[in-house]
């Protein structure tokens, strides 16, 4: 729905966002650790009205064989949004645009997991969607990672996914379902928050260059914030783990 | 325990240390994780917790945990009910659920869930298909229930009916979505629930956990709605059982789906 632009007004007249935001402004954002008893990893994702939750089990052996690599882990992810998680009922099983972004995703984490520590093996990462409102392949990211760390997966990074766009000829950091339908640009992101390197890129739409470095210092700034909600969860995690002491 | 040493133990070669475990505790009535024979775990309800579903239930059940969530449609009557509309209820059992579950098409476990947790809802009548008629022979509603299993530690059964039932009860029919109205609450007359038994050791116990299930033999799920009658019945895995047996895990039943219904209906508006 890129190039709706004119239709349908997202930005109010005295300068703010529909929903009340500033430009530079995100959702807010929940994280909990550890909250599927059946996998080894775990977490929970609320991303203003997205809901997301991560599974990880592993590392474990590689089946089928040819799947594996000498050197490193394969990451065996899948993205999956429930049927309720729309408006519209979607029907359940894959399709392509949930394998792309299950592909790209992995890819990601490939690059943030020390995956050559595990060679022939592989890493199983589920990615739920309970709820989407614009923005779920950013908040998979940012489960995906937390449900690793809580797994006890050695990282070289936590990895973080936002996305920054542009409205009304505006950029704006974290678009809701509004923005992101009748939006210019969406340039969704997996940034490693100590570093600052890019794992994980994707873009649609149109933008100038200085729109994109814009949004590339809106997508740095929040990746910092949504890495301390990151952190928060996996220490209350071990907290709880210790029986609270 | 970590799960993955849990699922190691359960390999196949080990897996007869765990019924002769399980015999062992069933001579003195005892259980693995040291419940009564017939006492459930602790079971957690929050309704009315996803956003883009019309209802939504997640259930905390012991270490188990199922979401359900319900969607509507506006869709074309069946030539032969054109004043009826239709419930459908499915569920899926992904990867993310455990170690045992795989990608790919819906396996014969997932569809047997779905269809065991439909057979309960739509035969007790707790929604009147006419009732979802806009106009005769064109427009009727299509209720879907999905059910989404996220941990699967033992008795996905009850957890996903119990899901099941609470999110169709606080469900709101989006009419102004759809154009025909404003939206109103779904009128679901009753309260069909869940009791499924798991024979481990030798004699049946309720609400099976991961590892009763692993060591365990057949099972016998039954609904019953509050006015105390069945409504769906299944026996699933390799077994027999008798009929005093059944008489008496019934018995258990009526009291237990009991419960259930208080519980469901401590969360209706």
């Amino acid at each position: 729905m890129m190039g709706g632009y004119g239709d349908v007004q997202l930005l109010r007249d005295d300068g703010l966002r529909l929903d009340g935001r500033k430009l530079d402004e995100m959702r807010e954002v929940q994280i909990e650790a550890g909250i599927l008893p059946a996998a080894d990893g775990s977490a929970w994702v609320k991303h203003g009205l997205n809901v997301a939750v991560c599974a990880v089990y592993g590392p474990m052996e590689a089946h089928p064989r040819k799947i594996q690599k000498q050197d490193r882990a394969v990451i065996d992810l899948r993205y999956n949004m429930a049927p309720f998680s729309t408006s519209d009922r979607i029907r359940p099983g894959f399709n392509r645009r949930s394998r792309e972004i299950s592909k790209v995703t992995a890819e990601a984490l490939e690059s943030v997991v020390l995956v050559e520590r595990y060679p022939r093996s592989k890493i199983r990462v589920e990615i739920e969607i309970l709820s989407a409102e614009a923005g779920t392949r950013c908040v998979g990211i940012t489960a995906a990672s937390v449900a690793l760390a809580d797994a006890g997966i050695p990282m070289r990074d936590m990895i973080v996914g936002v996305a920054s766009g542009k409205v009304e000829d505006t950029v704006v950091l974290d678009l809701d379902k509004a923005e992101d339908n009748y939006g210019q640009a969406d340039l969704p992101m997996g940034i490693l928050p100590t570093t600052g390197e890019i794992a994980f890129l994707q873009m649609d739409g149109d933008l100038s260059i200085e729109e994109f470095n814009l949004c590339m210092d809106y997508n740095m700034k929040a990746a910092k914030e949504i890495h301390e909600i990151q952190m928060d969860a996996l220490k209350r995690r071990y907290e709880s783990k210790n029986g609270g002491a | 325990m970590n799960p993955r040493t849990e699922v190691l133990e359960l390999s196949a070669p080990v897996s007869n240390l765990l019924k002769q475990e399980l015999a062992r505790l069933a001579e003195s009535d005892k259980r693995i994780d040291g419940r009564g024979r017939f006492e459930s775990r602790d079971i957690i309800l929050e309704t009315d917790c996803l956003y883009n579903a019309e209802g939504s239930a997640k259930v905390t059940w012991g270490d188990t945990v199922v979401y359900a969530g319900v969607k509507f449609e506006v869709r074309e009557p069946w030539p032969d009910r054109p004043t009826q509309g239709s419930l459908m209820c499915g569920a899926e059992l992904r990867p993310v659920a455990g170690l045992k579950y795989e990608a790919g098409p819906p396996s014969p476990e997932s569809i047997e869930l779905g269809r065991v947790v439909d057979r309960g809802i739509r035969e007790s009548g707790c929604i009147d298909m006419d009732s979802l008629c806009i106009i005769p022979g064109e427009k009727v509603l299509g209720v879907m229930i999905d059910i989404h299993v996220l941990s699967d530690r033992g008795n996905i059964f009850d957890a996903s009916a119990l899901a099941a039932i609470a999110a169709l009860k606080t469900s709101i029919v989006p009419a102004e979505r759809f154009d025909v109205g404003e939206d109103y609450p779904l009128q679901v007359q009753k309260t069909p629930t869940m009791c499924t038994f798991t024979r481990v050791g030798g004699r049946y116990v309720l609400d099976a956990n991961e590892q009763e299930e692993n060591g365990g033999e057949e099972r016998i799920h039954i609904t019953l709605a509050e006015e105390g009658h069945l409504h769906s019945l299944q026996k699933g895995l390799k077994g027999t059982f008798t009929p005093t047996e059944f008489a008496e895990i019934l018995e258990v039943a009526q009291n237990r789906c009991a419960e259930l219904v208080n519980l469901v209906k401590s969360k209706e508006a």
